[in-house]
């Protein structure tokens, strides 16, 4: 069955064993089909996915300790989890825990994603699918944003410095290097900026970035 | 009250009673206590009459959370009191313990018994690493108390202290009533978390209080002052809006509506009331509920700066405010909003066409001899509905309408109209000096110079230090020129500002300067497709405008000759109005002296007389102005630096009235009953300054109403010696680990070992899970890490970020780099992800997933992390005390980690060759945050976000230049240099020196 390798490919294994899942009612980005495989999802070569389904009437889970017990008490086995973990051998790369948090009062897990929505776990699934090959660069942080908002960006890495007031102090100077070379008094003058703010910009710019002892 | 009664104690001279009142009630209980008073009711002065009963043999008392105008106030006021009291030999005075001081030399101040301003991440460290006896502490004062909560370093800092010095005691003070009554029962839980039992509370209302303030109270004249007609539009505009806005907040039924009123509006605290019954449904609501609680407290600026701010300023911000918010918000597209626009711009300048020539002219002519004949400003400002009759034309444009070839005439008239309250202040004044005089003639002299040490100083205090600078301005240089100046620096703002003689007049000299400008001006119209709200030519206009300022600037530095080309220049194409033009820019005290036919005289010579005639007639007409005016001072209230005491002035002015200073006012003149005083209140009539400051005088009482009846009810748990037992004793949560006490006694050392530890970066002291950890009984050990923020074994390090801080450090790229380290040293590398108690446990609605996988949701973020780090463990954690939990079953079964292997993690070796280096990457840096309170962290953050800068060579950048100031002056060769090549060096200097668009 090569055609159906290939096409297989780029889909999303799904185990018969999550037939009736309304989760799959929300991967609609990307293909999936049924298959005999080990874990819950499988969504490329090295990486897979377990679904946890966490329902919980407790209304006080807070804590990680009481989540733990509804784990052992609403799950019908209460190593399950560690038997399913054990099961994918170290055929995996990644493994990937869905933990939908059934809760309204949502409670927290261990390991890896934890959800809140059947649209958030689907999302994840196609994410982790359609990403599979991709480069970090999205979170490596090299933006390529238009010149605004690498300004914004930048001039908010101060606390409390706003949008209105990059804009203030952009149209105020003209340049970046002149915002930074202001005096206070010229700093003071812009509307909007308080006298704690134009103290903060002013240090931000002025102090040493090392201050020596 | 009088002075020799007061003499017969030497140690609190110059004090008024009710302090005395309440340093005696404080003293009672050895516990110490929390006090709260009115605002404005001398706190500072109450804290250093406390450090005189301080003494060396008492152990040393620590003042904590003290802002820098209150330590600075504080410090003055000791410094007084202790002159005073021993002339001359002072002794030590109280001094600031910093990060700079090495730990011995910390130490040998702790033991000294001397009186310290600590920071609280300095003193938590000091305690948790034993290098601060306990016992050496005598007592801890705690300033700002309404910012406290159980979980802060405060908190945490009185509990092991109290733990092992049972005679320590603590006061804490705070000055903001509201502020202690917001949240559920936060008086009691202060308390409780300060381990004191009794609430002292001094409203300005309370007998002692009022007996003290009223006894001899200071003489008030109470000004009401008209808005301007445009003033008051605005300002029912923004109410109408604002109230639209609360109707629409209303409507989602997720707020208490008994809250949402416009009155409640007025105050910051609002933002407060909205935020903490919205912050848990928050994920549920949709984008526009949102937008409407950033838009309320945007509306709430609005109002606050009509009153302080002149007009221009005041469009200049609402130019801003478009330009930052247009896509966003929901109150730009409100109806009224229209009118708010429409109004602040008809304060500055009147835009309009004519067909003919004639028309504006004749104008022009009839307006000049108004001008002649009538010159207050204020007038003006009533008769705003004829605006097009008061006001001076500064720019007639000649516009070719290309499609008709017809030639229609724009004019652009200057408006400029003054904030009523300026010519009433320079009357005020002028009626002081008046006054002076009349008594100087007379003789009288000692009448208002009262007790001899009188200075005569008038004290005009204004909210902010802008204010004060333009001000200042007005009573020297004019109101007129102070308006035309910042008109014309918002017709420059309109322009690209690079080439201009703002910063440095050398690029002005270089004739290039008209070239940029004419050039903006012809292509700044290709931008106008974005803005809508501005007819093309009266952005055109407002150009021309611009660029003849600008030209004007350039040509009184450049000299005649420039001058001379640029009329001939510019003369053919514009005619007429040209000349016009010049002159209005010139200045409207020009027009006093030429006759409107020098139009036909057009000649640049002529123009450069009238300029200089113009400036000196100025000039001597503000010395002129200036002889008869008292000597005034202004203070910005914003600073917070405590005046009157210094100045010692005899007349006050409060320009913006402020419910503080109004008692400071009272308690100055209570404690100097024989020096005359004398307040001048300037209030807008029917605005919401004044709405805002009758407001805050009920809030505040209704404040302490409501303290009073916490206080009757209030429940503290206490000891068999009268000790309060703290918040714990009541509902402690039971802990996980068995051995939480041990920590309390701080004897426990023997069982260490079984205790648990997590080793925690020293910046983490900032937040507050190292209380809560501390809290369930584990052993907090300060150290600065190079990798993580939490190590709980040899095997797990913690990473922990807030949902702000995720999304900021994913943008930025950190995040991925701490991961990455992580994993490189530690097998399980842990991101956790914390959100707040209070807020929901969630990033985002359903509604904002959407349909499509895109790569600026955090969910492909996250997944994407997730696949480049497969062994990376992400956990949620739903708040700080779900977070202490998660700690200790992590650690459950691993071994404790060893603190020296921690620290040396990720740090450079001496060889270069990191230890443990899988990778065997080679540093040859120093590293960063070795010792993380000496680095200037914004910079750094701010640094590492500039476009060509990279985790690679931030560090480099660091060493070979000092702050961001000198960055901006680094020249390419000497960036390529530093950041390791030309392409980095490239795009920063592009960036840095890159033209800001113009806002048109």
């Amino acid at each position: 069955s090569t055609p159906s390798s290939s096409a297989n490919r780029n889909a999303i294994l799904v185990s018969n064993r999550q037939k009736g899942n309304p989760l799959l009612k929300h991967i609609s980005n990307v293909k999936w089909t049924f298959a005999d495989i080990v874990c819950d999802y499988l969504l490329g070569p090295n990486t897979c996915a377990l679904y946890l389904r966490l329902v919980t009437k407790l209304d006080l889970v807070d804590d990680f300790v009481k989540i733990y017990i509804c784990l052992r008490y609403h799950l019908l086995h209460p190593d399950y989890l560690y038997f399913r973990i054990r099961e994918l051998q170290k055929n995996f790369r990644l493994r990937i825990i869905l933990c939908h948090v059934d809760v309204a009062v949502p409670g927290n897990h261990r390991k890896l994603l934890n959800f809140f929505s059947l649209e958030e776990c689907g999302r994840y699934l196609e994410t982790v699918k359609v990403y599979e090959n991709k480069p970090a660069d999205l979170i490596q942080g090299q933006m390529d944003g238009d010149y605004l908002s690498r300004l914004n960006h930048a001039l908010t890495a101060i606390r409390h410095v706003n949008k209105t007031d990059v804009v203030t102090l952009g149209s105020t100077f003209g340049s970046l290097s002149h915002v930074m070379d202001a005096s206070m008094e010229d700093l003071a003058r812009c509307p909007g900026i308080g006298e704690r703010k134009v103290k903060r910009l002013y240090d931000a710019f002025h102090e040493p970035f090392k201050r020596e002892v | 009250h009088d002075r020799h009664s007061i003499r017969r104690k030497p140690r609190f001279q110059n004090m008024v009673q009710f302090h005395e009142h309440i340093i005696t009630e404080l003293l009672e209980d050895s516990n110490g206590g929390l006090v709260v008073t009115s605002s404005g009711l001398g706190l500072h002065k109450l804290i250093s009459s406390l450090f005189l009963l301080h003494h060396q043999s008492q152990g040393c008392l620590l003042v904590l959370s003290a802002t820098p105008p209150q330590k600075s106030s504080i410090l003055r006021n000791y410094e007084n009191d202790i002159q005073s009291q021993f002339s001359g030999e002072v002794p030590n005075l109280p001094s600031e313990i910093t990060s700079d001081l090495t730990a011995n030399q910390r130490l040998s101040l702790y033991t000294s018994g001397g009186i310290f301003f600590i920071t609280t991440r300095i003193l938590i460290v000091d305690l948790l690493t034993h290098r601060l006896p306990t016992t050496a502490v005598a007592g801890l004062v705690i300033l700002n108390a309404h910012s406290l909560s159980d979980t802060s370093t405060e908190a945490f800092i009185v509990r092991i202290l109290r733990s092992t010095n049972r005679s320590l005691y603590v006061r804490a003070f705070s000055d903001r009533p509201h502020s202690m009554v917001s949240g559920f029962a936060k008086a009691e839980r202060t308390l409780k978390c300060l381990f004191v039992r009794k609430l002292h509370l001094w409203p300005r209302f309370q007998v002692y209080v009022s007996q003290d303030l009223e006894r001899d109270p200071p003489e008030v004249v109470d000004i009401r002052v008209p808005m301007s007609t445009y003033m008051i539009g605005i300002q029912k505009a923004v109410i109408e809006v604002m109230d639209a806005c609360l109707k629409e907040m209303r409507k989602t039924n997720k707020v208490d509506v008994e809250d949402l009123t416009v009155e409640n509006g007025l105050f910051k605290s609002f933002d407060e009331i909205v935020k903490r019954q919205l912050d848990p449904i928050w994920h549920t609501l949709g984008k526009r509920t949102k937008q409407l609680v950033s838009d309320l407290k945007t509306l709430r600026k609005l109002l606050d700066y009509l009153v302080r701010y002149d007009a221009v300023t005041y469009l200049k911000y609402l130019d801003s405010l478009r330009a930052s918010e247009s896509f966003r918000s929901v109150w730009i597209f409100a109806e009224s909003s229209y009118k708010i626009f429409e109004y602040a711009k008809k304060r500055v300048y009147h835009f309009g066409r004519t067909d003919s020539g004639k028309l504006g002219l004749s104008k022009t002519v009839s307006t000049k001899k108004r001008k002649l004949n009538d010159n207050k400003k204020d007038e003006v400002a009533q008769q705003c509905r004829a605006v097009k009759h008061d006001v001076v034309p500064l720019v007639f444009v000649c516009l070719k309408d290309q499609s008709t070839s017809t030639e229609t005439r724009v004019v652009l008239e200057e408006v400029l109209e003054e904030p009523p309250k300026w010519k009433v202040l320079l009357d005020v004044l002028m009626e002081i000096q008046e006054e002076r005089d009349k008594h100087a003639l007379s003789g009288e002299e000692k009448y208002y110079l009262g007790d001899g040490d009188d200075n005569g100083i008038v004290l005009v205090a204004c909210k902010d230090e802008y204010s004060c600078m333009q001000l200042e301005d007005c009573i020297t240089n004019g109101s007129q020129k102070v308006m035309r100046e910042e008109w014309e620096k918002y017709l420059l703002s309109k322009v690209q500002l690079q080439a201009l003689p703002k910063r440095n007049a050398k690029k002005a000299k270089e004739p290039k300067g008209f070239g940029v400008l004419d050039g903006v001006v012809a292509s700044a119209p290709g931008k106008k497709a974005e803005v809508s709200s501005i007819s093309k030519q009266e952005h055109d206009a407002l150009l021309a405008a611009a660029s003849e300022v600008s030209k004007r600037i350039n040509k009184d530095i450049v000299g005649k000759d420039d001058n001379q080309k640029h009329v001939d220049g510019g003369g053919s194409v514009k005619g007429k109005g040209k000349g016009k033009k010049k002159k209005g820019s010139a200045g409207e005290k020009a027009n006093n002296d030429v006759a409107p036919e020098d139009d036909a005289m057009e000649g640049g010579c002529l123009n450069e007389v009238f300029l200089r005639k113009h400036n000196q007639a100025l000039d001597a007409e503000s010395s002129r102005e200036m002889k008869k005016l008292p000597p005034v001072v202004f203070y910005a209230l914003e600073s917070d630096k405590k005046i009157l005491d210094i100045l010692k002035p005899s007349t006050i002015i409060a320009y913006h009235p402020d419910i503080a200073f109004v008692r400071e006012v009272e308690m100055y003149k209570a404690e100097n009953p024989s020096r005359k005083a004398k307040v001048y209140f300037l209030f807008y009539e029917d605005s919401t300054e004044v709405q805002k400051f009758e407001a805050s005088v009920r809030r505040e009482n209704g404040a302490f109403e409501s303290l009073i009846r916490q206080k009757s009810l209030m429940m503290i748990p206490v000891d068999q010696d009268g000790r309060c037992l703290g918040l714990d004793s009541s509902n402690e949560p039971q802990s996980v680990v068995p051995q939480n006490l041990i920590t309390r006694k701080a004897g426990g050392r023997r069982e260490a070992e079984k205790e648990m530890q997590v080793i925690v970066d020293m910046r983490e002291f900032m937040s507050t899970l190292p209380n809560v950890l501390h809290q369930k009984g584990m052993r907090i050990i300060p150290v600065t890490l190079e990798v993580g923020d939490y190590i709980l074994s040899p095997l797990i390090c913690v990473e922990r970020k807030s949902i702000s801080d995720l999304f900021g450090s994913f943008a930025s790229g950190r995040l991925y780099h701490q991961v990455e380290m992580m994993s490189r040293y530690y097998r399980i590398p842990v991101l956790l992800i914390e959100f707040s108690q209070d807020k929901s446990f969630s990033f985002q609605s359903a509604s904002e997933i959407g349909d499509d996988v895109t790569p600026n949701n955090i969910i492909s973020k996250l997944s994407l992390l997730v696949l480049h780090f497969p062994r990376l463990c992400i956990i949620w954690s739903r708040s700080l005390h779900a977070t202490a939990e998660i700690f200790a079953s992590l650690k459950s079964n691993q071994d404790e980690p060893d603190e020296v292997k921690a620290i040396r993690v990720g740090v450079p070796s001496e060889e270069g060759v990191v230890e443990n280096d899988v990778s065997l990457i080679i540093f040859v840096l120093t590293p960063l945050f070795r010792r993380a309170e000496n680095y200037n962290t914004s910079a750094v953050e701010m640094l590492r976000r500039l476009p060509g800068v990279t985790d690679s060579n931030y560090r480099g950048i660091m060493d070979g230049c000092k702050s961001l100031a000198e960055l901006a002056m680094l020249p390419m060769e000497r960036l390529a240099e530093l950041m390791g090549g030309q392409m980095a060096a490239k795009m920063l200097r592009e960036f840095l020196d890159a033209k800001y668009p113009t806002l048109l």
